[in-house]
């Protein structure tokens, strides 16, 4: 009977039902109660800036559905005098809850952010509705204690992260304080306690009991105040001189909690708990101050200097933490790339030098690197793409270098891969016979590759053009990328192409600004390498080949071709922005996904995302538009 | 308005032939002083058997009225006419209405009966309304003898008028729906088609608001200065 009902609605009505469907509270809906919305319902048009809603309008009467387009909630800040966006809501979104609720005027003006079309219902067809459908009442009422105010936090916090203001603070404690703490039990002679401390290097020790509940605290600044004071001998056991009852916080309780506890009580120790009070782990002071200068060197120092495969695949988890403080931390994703792009290159080094060591080929080579790792663009996310380039000593053969190289390249390859480096699955990788070439050979290589553009040789340019050497001598490769970019000046016609090229992969918004999914499979996925950075890297590139610019990293094509006055300074630090906070919201999602012991990936879903990120999201992607408008409008696409 | 449509959909399903006055039918408006904020504008699409209209017939009616800027969905027409005896095969690919379904239709006179009566004579805006003004007016004359003239204003016309500048990529109704980011919810059903071309209507009322066009003679007379203007253009 239901479909024979259906059937009899007028197709608008259907249309609008089905529509509502897709959204909350509508989803959980009757469908009676659904046609009765799309019956009473009215469509409305507010242009671009329009006020839909505003204080001034006395007691709200009508409640609002966006169907298409934005609103945004504006508040005057009177302190700072000015305007402030507090909320927005969009497509299938309810509005005004509160004021349509407590029958009273909105607080919030709201204004169309962009041309916004809203199916509305008046008061009396609220109110069968509110009154008749569960799911809608409840929508009503949870939505006015804490929808409006969860989003306004969000923006709040997200906003105090953007400006950098003591933000490292609020990052849990979780994040970096999970660690094995160092225990005794409480009849432990002092003696035995300072000599654990002391082989693990560390300035504490929790005394616990059987059920792993802290009871106490000793410190090397116990351990001073017990032998000036003269307290007792190094075998009086620990319980007798530690501070008992030590401070606790839960693990989800932030860094500025913890440091507000020490700054009160004087301590420089923290026991971290679970729910059941149960030890997980230890934060200091020192901790909570190393947080704020993320020690790269340090870091760096050890994997340089690493003896073992293994010591360099155990320090991998370390980088993956650098990163997520850094990020916690709010540090710009440009500077977090080349970082982990510094690490990963000395993780490379050291397994070269390591296997040098082991088995020495004996001929001199430069290690290169292509893609995402040439452009020194690396998230944690990384496939290794490499190759050799070596000059050929007198009386061999290419042939027979390559028989002295292959094998060592292929332990590398492997042991790379043990370090988290995953393997190429195009096989882009020096133990590949076709990538490990002498000078002459890379040469011919790349003459065919720009001579003889075919489809696949433009998928190949965003690999190959994009490269780096990491290890071995310097200068065979500058000579060889010298003649490959006078080349490329020369050949309009490849620039083109290659231009063409670029000009496929499009930002990932409609005509109206919102996001164009990847494909009906995935029907909310966005592809932030694919779609939202590759327009950015693979338009640069044309660009900085066209215009001689060697680097290959993508932000500094960006600045390098700024100077040439190729790109308007303007333009490029919008550009530059927009890449930026695509790549931000990138490794953001891939912390996430790491905390969550889930396999990385670059999709993510916008409607995960919160608005604000939503919209610097929207708004990258436009950017990315217009870097291409300005492609199109070069190469006359 | 839509209990009224209830009644009629009852008393037409309990096989009654409405009761019509013929000597009353509104008298059609013209583009005088009224106020657009205060007037009513029908926004209507009709699917056909074809793309000729000396030989081809109209077979679905959808409309929905547009009042005081804002799109009434209680205030809509959406009908199958019932004419069994039309050949339909060449356009049922495009809009979905099968030889069933017009044998279930609406008797033709009686819709177009009610069609005059819900106008109520207001000014009737189409997407390329020359063809659908052909259309209704040799239906409306060979199914009623019914000749008055109505005030029909050209949606195609009226959105590049308001909005001279959109980059659409094409004069359709889907390169401006697109253009304002419009699901159509089903495309050449005539009701969805009106829809969408009244909410693009309600775009290029809003900008008529700002651009101080107020009455109706206002809006036509802009339009016959945009016409005026582009058949300029074509020399």
């Amino acid at each position: 009977m239901a479909s024979n009902q259906d059937s009899n609605r007028p197709q608008n009505t259907r249309a609008i039902m089905s529509f509502l469907r897709e959204h909350a509270p509508f989803s959980s809906m009757d469908d009676t109660h659904l046609a009765h919305f799309a019956e009473h319902a009215s469509l409305r048009f507010f242009a671009d800036g329009d006020v839909v809603l505003s204080p001034d309008d006395g007691v709200v009467k009508r409640f609002y559905v966006v169907k298409q387009g934005r609103i945004r909630g504006e508040r005057h800040n009177e302190k700072e005098d000015r305007t402030e966006t507090t909320f927005e809501i969009s497509r299938g979104e309810c509005f005004p809850l509160a004021a349509m609720i407590g029958e009273r005027p909105t607080r919030t003006l709201h204004r169309a952010d962009g041309d916004t079309f809203c199916l509305s219902i008046e008061q009396d067809a609220f109110i069968t509705l509110f009154s008749e459908s569960d799911p809608f009442r409840d929508f009503c009422l949870r939505g006015v204690s804490s929808l409006l105010d969860q989003v306004n936090q969000r923006i709040q916090s997200n906003a105090m992260a953007s400006m950098g203001s003591s933000n490292s603070l609020d990052t849990p404690l979780e994040r970096y304080a999970l660690r094995n703490p160092i225990v005794c039990s409480p009849d432990l002679p002092v003696r035995k306690a300072v000599a654990r401390m002391h082989e693990n290097n560390v300035g504490s020790i929790i005394i616990t009991d059987d059920n792993r509940h802290p009871t106490g605290i000793f410190t090397l600044r116990d351990l001073r105040t017990m032998i000036a004071e003269e307290k007792g001998p190094l075998d009086t056991p620990v319980r007798q001189v530690m501070t008992p009852d030590p401070c606790r916080l839960p693990a989800d309780a932030d860094a500025f909690e913890a440091a507000m506890l020490m700054a009160e009580h004087h301590f420089a120790h923290l026991c971290v708990v679970d729910d059941e009070q149960r030890l997980i782990g230890v934060v200091s002071e020192r901790d909570l101050f190393a947080l704020q200068r993320v020690d790269l060197v340090n870091l760096a120092r050890t994997i340089g200097t690493a003896t073992h495969l293994r010591t360099l695949v155990s320090l991998r988890s370390d980088v993956s933490r650098l990163v997520d403080a850094m990020l916690a931390h709010g540090a710009d994703s440009g500077q977090v790339v080349k970082i982990i792009t510094t690490l990963n290159d000395v993780t490379v080094r050291r397994v070269l030098e390591l296997n040098l060591q082991k088995n020495d080929p004996g001929i001199p080579f430069t290690w290169l690197t292509f893609g995402s790792e040439g452009r020194q663009e690396q998230t944690l996310l990384t496939d290794q793409d490499n190759g050799i380039l070596f000059r050929t000593p007198e009386g061999m053969t290419e042939d027979q270098v390559r028989e002295k190289l292959l094998p060592f390249a292929q332990t590398v390859n492997k042991e790379l891969a043990e370090c988290g480096f995953t393997l190429c699955k195009g096989n882009i990788m020096a133990s590949n016979p076709k990538l490990c070439l002498s000078d002459r050979e890379w040469d011919d290589w790349f003459i065919r590759f720009i001579d003889a553009s075919t489809p696949q040789n433009l998928v190949y340019s965003s690999i190959f053009l994009d490269m780096r050497a990491v290890f071995g001598p310097t200068e065979p490769l500058h000579e060889l990328l010298e003649k490959v970019l006078t080349r490329i000046r020369k050949n309009a016609l490849f620039q083109k192409m290659l231009a063409g090229n670029a000009f496929q992969r499009k930002p990932p918004l409609t005509m109206f600004r919102n996001f164009r999914y990847l494909n009906d499979e995935k029907k909310h996925a966005l592809d932030l390498k694919r779609q939202g950075l590759a327009p950015f890297v693979e338009a640069v590139r044309v660009f900085a080949l066209a215009n001689g610019v060697e680097t290959a990293n993508t932000l500094e094509r960006m600045e390098e071709l700024a100077k040439k006055g190729v790109f308007d300074p303007k333009d490029a630090n919008a550009w530059k922005e927009a890449y930026s906070l695509i790549q931000a919201i990138r490794m953001r999602a891939h912390q996430e996904m790491l905390d969550r012991g889930e396999e990385l990936t670059n999709y993510i879903d916008p409607d995960d995302l919160n608005p604000l990120d939503r919209r610097i999201l929207r708004e990258s992607f436009r950017q990315a538009q217009r870097l291409q408008q300005k492609l199109e409008v070069t190469y006359q696409l | 308005m839509l209990d009224y449509i209830k009644q009629w959909l009852e008393r037409r399903r309990a096989g009654q032939i409405g009761d019509h006055d013929w000597n009353n039918l509104p008298t059609p408006k013209s583009a005088g002083d009224q106020l657009l904020s205060d007037s009513r504008l029908i926004v209507l699409d009709l699917e056909t058997t074809g793309l000729n209209a000396a030989k081809d017939e109209v077979i679905a009616i959808g409309a929905v009225a547009i009042s005081g800027g804002v799109i009434h969905l209680d205030d809509q027409f959406d009908l199958i006419l019932r004419r069994p005896e039309l050949d339909i095969s060449e356009t049922v690919l495009i809009h979905g209405i099968g030889p069933e379904a017009l044998t279930q239709g609406h008797e033709t006179e009686d819709a177009l009966l009610y069609l005059l009566e819900w106008m109520n004579g207001d000014p009737v805006l189409a997407y390329h309304s020359a063809f659908d003004q052909k259309f209704l007016e040799k239906t409306l004359r060979a199914e009623l003898g019914y000749t008055q003239q109505h005030l029909w204003i050209n949606v195609a016309d009226l959105l590049p008028a308001f909005f001279p500048d959109a980059k659409t990529g094409g004069k359709g109704l889907d390169n401006w729906a697109d253009f304002f980011g419009l699901e159509v919810s089903e495309r050449h059903h005539a009701a969805a088609d009106a829809l969408a071309t009244a909410e693009l209507t309600l775009a290029a009322l809003n900008k008529a608001r700002k651009e101080d066009v107020k009455t109706l003679k206002d809006l036509n007379d802009k339009l016959r200065y945009h016409r005026r203007l582009q058949n300029m253009h074509r020399f």
